[in-house]
């Protein structure tokens, strides 16, 4: 065999079954690599052969798919021998080995990261969402309401007359608007206990209204019909499982980013991630409070009355416990599961006649 | 002195030992570095989200590749030399059985343990399989390394373990149901059931060190090069002092904590509104530092114990891994990597990685270089190593 023109490379061999290192010389020959040393003459096919990547740090180990590696403390001589052998190197390697590349991967890691909070995750989980049947969203619902009612709260206390009432009065104002567009639903009552005055809504269309809430705006059918249109935007746009399955790729992506770090911290993401999609699907159930409101001919000002009963509640509280959640403060906002009270104040203000 | 020792890692001969090897004494260097760990995570961490996760197993043999390729022992470095489309089997495998049992719970309780207890099956039979990848896969002076440990072994050290996890998780079945029975009966079964739930939870806790304990025998009794094969000597005893320290620290810091934090409840009224805003975020930094104080005390004095007493007649490893250089470097990494929003991570993990690989060394009482290879490694399944990942099990090191 004649490969005298051929570039040479001195090396390191480990046979796979000695620890000792014996010298060798390296020669590529298409795709062919042929070792030869003291008693060593060795051809192997490079697709046994798992090539080094040129790194800044470290020495260049080949290791062979049966066993046994070659070794180059030179790593500088190497690359030149491997370039000059006529091997390639992977588009990868270039940009990892590149600072403009590293400061290009930045940039589209930053827009990529945007692209899919924006419009990516909410598409994909708006497609998850539409392809499940309606009684997944049913029996996860069933499922949390046996959750809530084994730890969280307890049958209501509140007269059957007025539950009747708030019931019937939410039936007729819903009735103004045409039926295909309402999602099918169910109220239920509960103490709320330590939840306290609060409404919401589970996948599958149970909504929960407590007791507390009711005497907080002294059973006034107008603003429990408006807090519960809201919770039926909830239901009719499916945030429960839309909520789950963006979280679900959210904290992937933040254990793929940072979970070797951090598990606590690969949280962080995900939590921020999740509060803006809460954000986004509180706006979209006032707004579909909004459009119940205006079918049923009541004043969207009953909003503000709930937001302002609710403040003044708070308010009442905090002289115990203050500045846990401080309004006003871009980190509280960062974290927050809903939009600040001051803005759908005013969204519901704004659109007072 | 480490910082003197990597940059003259390229000059070879430096780190080589003498060639009159009075005291086979290996040190282990590591010589990766930050900026060029920064260069390939970010590579790999935009191909990962491009791809939607496909790229991950490759990304995680270029992360290992370097991590081991760094990391010199007695002049020699480490190799990983796993196939990227093997642990891309075992990534989709993982991926659909953890995906099923983080959603299972979402239906109910019944779906979640049932789950659950599937994964229980199945977790020790992928355990066993990581540690074979993962040291068949590992390399050094051209010999694979190997894991010993038998499938029988892995079952009895996980068990107990998930015996634990099953009482806990299939609590909400002996709770009563609340459409059934009137409220008071509830809350007198529920009053019933708490002593024993918090009886399974103590002898939980008084369990954890012995389990651990039988847990890191099962990894360290196992690990083999050549003819060699470890042996673990660490006692039960041992393990419980550290559990026990452990403990301790925990509770003079919570108690710390709690005195500091209602210190600052108490003089909140008479604070400015900034200085209210301010106190959240001194209280998150103190929970971090607490956090990291913990994590850094045990991990230093988990390592150390563990590969001191791994070894047998002829190797001997010595781990002295610094609490107070740990401690500090978890504190710099953790306030970089926030202040970065994460960009720091990639230097975070060389510096912890160069810390805690070169307080490790290795004895001998032979020439390295006379070791020979009889017995073929078997590889295991890929899809083990990826359960590591999502376990957050720590392989080797």
């Amino acid at each position: 065999m004649d490969s005298g023109n051929l570039p040479t490379l001195q090396a390191s061999y480990f046979d796979g079954t000695s620890a000792r290192a014996q010298a060798v010389v390296l020669q590529l020959q298409g795709n062919t690599l042929h070792l030869s040393g003291e008693g060593i003459e060795r051809s192997v096919d490079l697709r046994h052969v798992q090539w080094p990547e040129r790194t800044r740090h470290g020495m260049r180990v080949a290791h062979f798919s049966g066993g046994g590696s070659l070794q180059c403390d030179n790593a500088a001589a190497w690359d030149a021998w491997s370039r000059s052998s006529g091997q390639r190197e992977s588009l990868v390697v270039k940009l990892q080995q590149s600072w403009r590349g590293t400061v290009a991967s930045v940039l589209g890691l930053v827009a990529l990261v945007m692209a899919l909070q924006i419009w990516g995750l909410p598409a994909v989980a708006r497609a998850v969402v539409a392809a499940t049947p309606l009684n997944v969203d049913v029996s996860m619902g069933d499922a949390a309401l046996i959750a809530i009612d084994q730890q969280l709260m307890t049958p209501s206390k509140l007269p059957v007359d007025v539950q009747v009432r708030i019931r019937s009065a939410l039936t007729h104002h819903l009735s103004t608007l045409p039926a295909d567009s309402l999602p099918t639903w169910t109220l239920v009552f509960r103490k709320g206990g330590i939840v306290g005055p609060n409404a919401f809504a589970l996948p599958g269309g149970t909504m929960v209204l407590t007791d507390e809430l009711v005497e907080l705006v002294q059973a006034d059918e107008q603003v429990i019909t408006a807090v519960l249109a809201h919770e039926l935007g909830h239901v009719k746009h499916r945030h429960g499982l839309r909520m789950l399955v963006q979280g679900a790729v959210l904290g992937g992506l933040g254990a793929v980013a940072l979970g070797d770090f951090s598990t606590l911290l690969a949280a962080v993401p995900a939590l921020l991630g999740q509060a803006h999609y809460s954000r986004e699907a509180e706006r979209e159930a006032d707004a579909h409070a909004m459009l119940v409101l205006k079918a049923a001919s009541i004043s969207p000002a009953v909003m503000v009355t709930l937001f302002e009963k609710m403040a003044q509640q708070r308010a009442a509280k905090s002289t115990i416990n203050d500045g846990e959640s401080d309004d006003s403060s871009w980190l509280g906002i960062a974290f927050r599961s809903h939009p600040p009270d001051a803005e759908r104040i005013r969204y519901f203000r704004d659109a007072t006649p | 002195m480490s910082d003197s020792l990597v940059s003259l890692a390229p000059g070879r001969d430096l780190l080589k030992p003498d060639a009159s090897r009075s005291s086979n004494q290996l040190c282990i260097v590591f010589t990766g570095s930050g900026s060029e760990y920064f260069r390939i995570w970010i590579v790999n961490l935009l191909l990962t989200l491009v791809t939607l996760g496909v790229y991950s197993p490759w990304a995680k043999a270029r992360r290992l590749r370097y991590f081991y390729g760094n990391t010199v022992v007695d002049g020699e470095p480490l190799g990983f030399h796993g196939d990227p489309k093997k642990m891309f089997k075992g990534f989709v495998l993982v991926g659909l059985l953890f995906g099923l049992y983080s959603v299972a719970g979402n239906f109910s309780a019944m779906a979640g343990f049932v789950a659950f207890l599937i994964v229980a099956a199945i977790w020790p039979a992928l355990f066993k399989s990581a540690m074979q990848f993962r040291l068949a896969n590992t390399s050094w002076r051209g010999l694979r390394f190997r894991f010993n440990g038998s499938l029988a072994g892995a079952y009895t050290a996980w068990a107990p373990l998930f015996a634990f996890g099953a009482v806990l998780a299939g609590f909400p079945f002996f709770l009563p149901n609340a459409d059934m029975e009137k409220e008071t009966a509830v809350l007198a079964k529920l009053g019933a059931m708490w002593p024993v739930m918090l009886a399974v939870m103590l002898t939980g806790i008084a369990a954890t060190p012995v389990l651990m304990w039988n847990l890191k025998k099962y990894q360290h009794n196992h690990y083999a090069l050549a003819t060699l094969q470890t042996s673990f000597k660490a006692t039960v005893a041992s393990f419980y002092m550290l559990y026990f320290k452990m403990v301790l620290l925990m509770l003079v810091l919570l108690s710390t904590v709690a005195i500091l934090g209602y210190a600052l409840v108490t003089v909140s009224d008479l604070l400015p509104q900034w200085m209210v805003s301010a106190k959240i975020v001194v209280w998150i930094a103190g929970m971090i530092v607490m956090f990291v104080l913990i994590k850094s005390y045990s991990i230093s004095r988990m390592q150390n114990l563990v590969w001191t007493q791994t070894g047998n007649a002829s190797l001997h490893f010595t781990s002295t891994l610094r609490f107070n250089s740990l401690l500090w470097l978890n504190i710099k990494n953790w306030f970089f990597i926030i202040m970065t929003l994460g960009l720091y991570w990639p230097f975070a993990a060389i510096a912890l990685m160069r810390l805690r690989v070169e307080a490790v060394s290795v004895k001998t009482s032979f020439d390295v270089e006379t070791m020979v290879i009889h017995i073929k490694t078997v590889e295991g399944e890929a899809a083990g190593d990826a359960s590591g990942d999502f376990f957050g099990i720590e392989i080797g090191l």
